[in-house]
């Protein structure tokens, strides 16, 4: 392997897992504070794509039609994960894990029936929006300058939802909840409405994620599925619950099927698997997590 | 209470009897079609009522039930269509495989608990799903292995469902002996509080890896009757939604009662059949029956309707001492 493809494969493993990083990141909020693994998350994630599209494509003739659906497509997947949370989930805190993972899968079950209802079966295209059509060339290096900006995207989302969580009084609040349930609860903490709320931000980033992926592949019926096992991947290696753990998490798992897919192509999918199986084997917890 | 017990077994053996009996004569006044529909929802039946010894007597909520059950199929299906091994032995030899691969990936996954445990599982069946995907010379891949041979005997659909009827009651029969055996009733100790269980000197990794090898084999037994009913075997059935239809069977029909994912099983298929001749939505139909079921029936029908009778008879015994007083 030469410098230039080498270059190449690391940008475009990075790219990869900074997009998947906004998805496995809201996973694992959700799990870190409800204690609810989100089967369904894959599929929010996807209606995030078809949000972006719709929205897009209905104010094509406004400029930066997809800047415009970038706002709103996030916020409408908020907004239905907010429904969701409030009518459904809610009930499910005190049931049993096999029952939550239920719900969180006839979700899955029934947004992509949704999906399909709505948009069809076809697979639907974004244009590259303006002003990152095209690729960057340095020297014989060509690499698109979307993807450069989806690199750029991990780390701010990163650095948000860290001063989110540890610089302001929502934040405090939820990782109050996060450590000690009850006892927020007993020192006047609205604990029901944060968790809507972290719920409702667990679903932003995965709007946010299909937003961003939208114009660089296809927005079409089960683009969710394989997403999901990704960020359970992701979550895995990282540490359930951990904001620094879905990061690198992220980061190992886009780089490892990039150069994966180099050295055994056919294998590269079981690469992701093995990783979960070791980390599960020997750190439960994860790379940055901590033992319970 | 001493009194009613004994009422109870005897509504349900009865009930047993019928619908055995039903079972027995549905060939006579039944189409092929509806038959070999009857035939999947026996099939069914096993894998989740195999399935139900690991979650609901054990507690151990598995991801990756239909990674075992495709091993089972697979070692089926490769020995018939590469060798010329009889039928009777590479029959028994799925269930065997899968229960050795159960040994395997159980002896990992008992070491965690909770849902450190389900994705190690559901990691392990995308690991066999991976493997039959892509050793395309081994497994054809994708393509799936078609037209297995199967012995004359079984061609018709009839004998081939009096075949599963007869592994039906052989599979329900053993696993009722073992919910009902000592080890059994351990198991359920460990589900209700592991530490406790522990406490009194019950190894509880054994015991729940004895479990998971028993599951595996049934799920064995069940993909080898499945591969042989189909003739074709596919990745797809190692796949996560193969392992969610189980689990949505098992809590549809009640994971806590015996007969639960059998009644599942049928409740799943009707339900099918029904739904899908008026809408191609089924999946969203499906999505919104878990959650009703989730909500409106907890405990699933078997458990509803032992709620049920356990309000009537609550009543009637309440009745007459309101008379006397």
């Amino acid at each position: 392997m030469n410098l230039q493809g080498f270059v190449i494969q690391l940008l475009s493993g990075v790219s990869t897992g900074m997009v998947i990083f906004l998805i496995a990141v809201g996973l694992s909020l959700i799990f870190g504070t409800l204690k609810v693994l989100n089967l369904a998350h894959g599929a929010l994630y996807m209606l995030g794509a078809y949000c972006c599209y719709w929205v897009s494509s209905s104010l094509s003739h406004l400029p930066g039609s997809f800047w415009l659906s970038l706002i709103f497509a996030p916020l409408m997947v908020a907004l239905f994960g907010g429904i969701v949370e409030f009518f459904l989930l809610r009930r499910m805190y005190n049931r049993e894990f096999l029952e939550q993972f239920l719900l969180t899968f006839a979700l899955i079950l029934i947004i992509a029936d949704l999906c399909k209802l709505a948009w069809g079966v076809d697979y639907q295209t974004i244009d590259t929006p303006w002003p990152l059509e095209g690729a960057a060339i340095w020297g014989s290096l060509i690499f698109p300058w979307y993807n450069l900006f989806l690199i750029l995207c991990g780390p701010l989302f990163y650095v948000g939802l860290w001063m989110l969580l540890n610089r302001t009084r929502l934040g405090r609040v939820i990782r109050a909840v996060t450590y000690n349930r009850e006892m927020a609860n007993a020192l006047g903490v609205n604990v029901p409405l944060v968790y809507t709320a972290v719920f409702m931000l667990g679903c932003w980033l995965a709007g946010m994620g299909g937003a961003l992926v939208a114009p660089m592949s296809a927005v079409m019926p089960g683009m969710d599925a394989v997403v999901l096992i990704d960020c359970f991947i992701i979550v895995v290696i990282g540490g359930l619950g951990s904001l620094s753990g879905a990061f690198l998490g992220s980061l190992i798992f886009g780089l490892v099927t990039a150069f994966g897919i180099m050295v055994v192509p056919r294998l590269a999918i079981a690469f992701g698997f093995i990783l979960m199986m070791v980390i599960l084997i020997i750190r439960p917890w994860g790379l940055m997590g901590k033992p319970e | 209470m001493e009194t009613a017990m004994p009422k109870t077994n005897w509504m349900i053996r009865a009930a047993v009897v019928a619908g055995l009996m039903v079972l027995a004569l549905l060939p006579v006044f039944m189409s092929r079609g509806s038959l070999s529909l009857v035939n999947e929802m026996l099939i069914l039946a096993i894998a989740a009522t195999g399935l139900n010894l690991m979650l609901g007597y054990a507690g151990m909520v598995s991801f990756g039930p239909a990674g075992i059950y495709a091993v089972g199929a697979y070692t089926t299906a490769l020995i018939l269509y590469d060798t010329q091994v009889p039928f009777a032995l590479a029959f028994v030899a799925g269930p065997l495989l899968a229960a050795l691969v159960s040994t395997l990936v159980g002896w990992f996954c008992v070491r965690l608990t909770h849902v450190y445990f389900s994705l190690l599982t559901l990691a392990f069946s995308q690991i066999i799903h991976t493997i039959i995907f892509e050793w395309y010379g081994f497994t054809k891949g994708d393509d799936g292995i078609v037209e297995i041979p199967i012995p004359a005997l079984l061609e018709p659909i009839v004998n081939y469902y009096y075949f599963s009827l007869i592994i039906l009651c052989v599979c329900l029969g053993l696993m009722w002996m073992i919910v009902n055996s000592p080890f059994g009733k351990t198991l359920q100790a460990l589900r209700e509080n592991p530490g406790r269980t522990e406490f009194i000197g019950i190894h509880v990794r054994r015991y729940q890896l004895s479990a998971f090898i028993l599951s595996g084999f049934f799920l064995g037994v069940a993909g080898s009757l499945y591969c042989g009913f189909n003739k074709n075997v596919f990745p797809d059935y190692a796949d996560m939604m193969k392992s969610t239809e189980m689990l949505v069977v098992c809590l549809l029909g009640g994971i806590y009662s015996f007969l639960g994912p059998t009644v599942g099983s049928i409740v799943y298929m009707f339900l099918d059949k029904i739904i899908t001749r008026f809408t191609e939505f089924w999946p969203l139909a499906l999505g919104l029956v878990i959650i009703g079921l989730l909500i409106f029936l907890r405990g699933g029908v078997v458990g509803f309707l032992s709620d049920r009778i356990a309000a009537a008879r609550h009543k009637e015994r309440e009745a007459p001492s309101d008379v006397s007083s």
